[in-house]
């Protein structure tokens, strides 16, 4: 027994659980095979990745639309920035890295407003045009490096909104 | 050497996603490393059902589970005495990966944290890492669940630390994001005294 900082007794044990044991046994699959094989698994889901994420963006794009024309449900920036978080989150599992770019990037953004600062619209739209943009076969198979005048003025307009969150002029 | 193989038949792992195309994606993975037992849930909710009338192996749950969070899932499942699961492995799987949420997630009673997106390797490894290198469980009046203090040696199969990984420092609340390596630091950092 150790004495925890609270002065009472901490008890610390060993554990072993039944994951540990069971992943331990023999006949596992190597590493190396596993993690082809997840790819493999991968890229079986990758052709309804376009349909899928045509959706999301459809349902992204309506929850901008009605917060802009000033009939936004409350909680939307919530929504918003669920359905950012898994925009960026499956493409960046799936290789599409502009597209992970610029959801983060709108991630970065949402998150802010939940923080606290000012909603600023254009921010938003200019980031679903991106992604729209970004959603064409053509850009989906760049990186950001490639398109720095769109990942630039993307920061920029990230900068501006989460470190001058009242836009005011510098 | 042989790197030992990491054998998921038959655990049952469950994936805690709001997302219901990303916990498609993570099934996937994990039946490519051969694990045929996966339940998905999309909520706190549903996850506290699943555990009561279901044994559990693991859990990789999202940081912002609805409506509770992953982390408050965590702390239930280690506070609560007389549970059966109270010392299963947990996987936390966060989007925001800044110093103090990770920090929080340990704190919790997380085993591990893992940076989204996702990846096979990233995943494979840490579940490797999990399975081949059990924690002491330490019980206070404030803290139940794995030790803190230990020291990543490098992953299981031969894997070590990657050539960029540093020594994280504790930074403030909004600190930048970290990178997978600095995540595992500082899952590590107790023990150097740096936490």
């Amino acid at each position: 027994m150790t004495k925890a900082k609270t002065g009472q007794e901490a008890r610390i044990f060993a554990v072993e659980t039944r994951f540990q044991k069971l992943a331990r046994r023999d006949g596992g699959v190597p590493r190396d095979k596993a993690i082809a094989q997840a790819h493999a698994e991968i890229e079986q889901v990758k052709p309804d990745f376009d349909q899928w994420f045509d959706i999301e963006l459809r349902e992204l794009a309506a929850l901008v639309n009605n917060a802009q024309s000033g009939e936004g449900k409350p909680g939307w920036i919530e929504t918003a920035g669920f359905r950012s978080r898994q925009l960026r989150d499956s493409a960046g599992t799936l290789g599409f890295e502009l597209i992970e770019f610029i959801a983060g990037s709108l991630c970065e953004i949402l998150e802010s407003i939940e923080a606290g600062n000012e909603c600023n619209m254009e921010s938003i739209l200019c980031h679903v045009d991106a992604l729209i943009l970004a959603r064409q076969p053509y850009y989906r198979a760049l990186q950001p490096e490639q398109v720095p005048e769109l990942t630039k003025g993307l920061r920029r307009v990230v900068k501006h909104v989460t470190i001058n969150p009242l836009g005011v002029e510098k | 050497m042989t790197a030992p193989s990491m054998n998921l038949r038959d655990l049952v792992i469950l994936v805690a996603e709001p997302s219901s195309y990303i916990s498609m994606l993570i099934h996937g993975m994990l039946r490519g490393f051969g694990s045929n037992k996966v339940i998905e849930v999309r909520n706190s909710n549903h996850l506290l059902q699943v555990l009561t009338v279901q044994k559990i192996d693991i859990l990789i749950c999202d940081v912002r589970l609805p409506p509770h969070g992953g982390l408050t899932m965590t702390r239930a499942i280690r506070n609560k005495k007389d549970n059966e699961h109270r010392t299963i492995p947990i996987l936390i799987m966060a989007g925001d990966s800044r110093e103090s949420t990770v920090k929080q997630a340990r704190d919790a009673g997380a085993n591990m944290v893992i940076a989204k997106p996702i990846s096979p390797a990233g995943l494979y490894e840490r579940l490797s890492w999990i399975a081949f290198n059990p924690r002491k469980f330490v019980d206070t009046e404030s803290y139940f669940g794995p030790d803190r203090r230990f020291k990543i040696e490098g992953y299981p199969n031969g894997i070590g630390r990657r050539k960029g990984d540093k020594v994280v420092e504790v930074a403030a609340e909004s600190g930048p994001t970290l990178a997978q390596g600095d995540i595992d630091n500082l899952f590590s950092a107790v023990r150097t005294g740096q936490d």
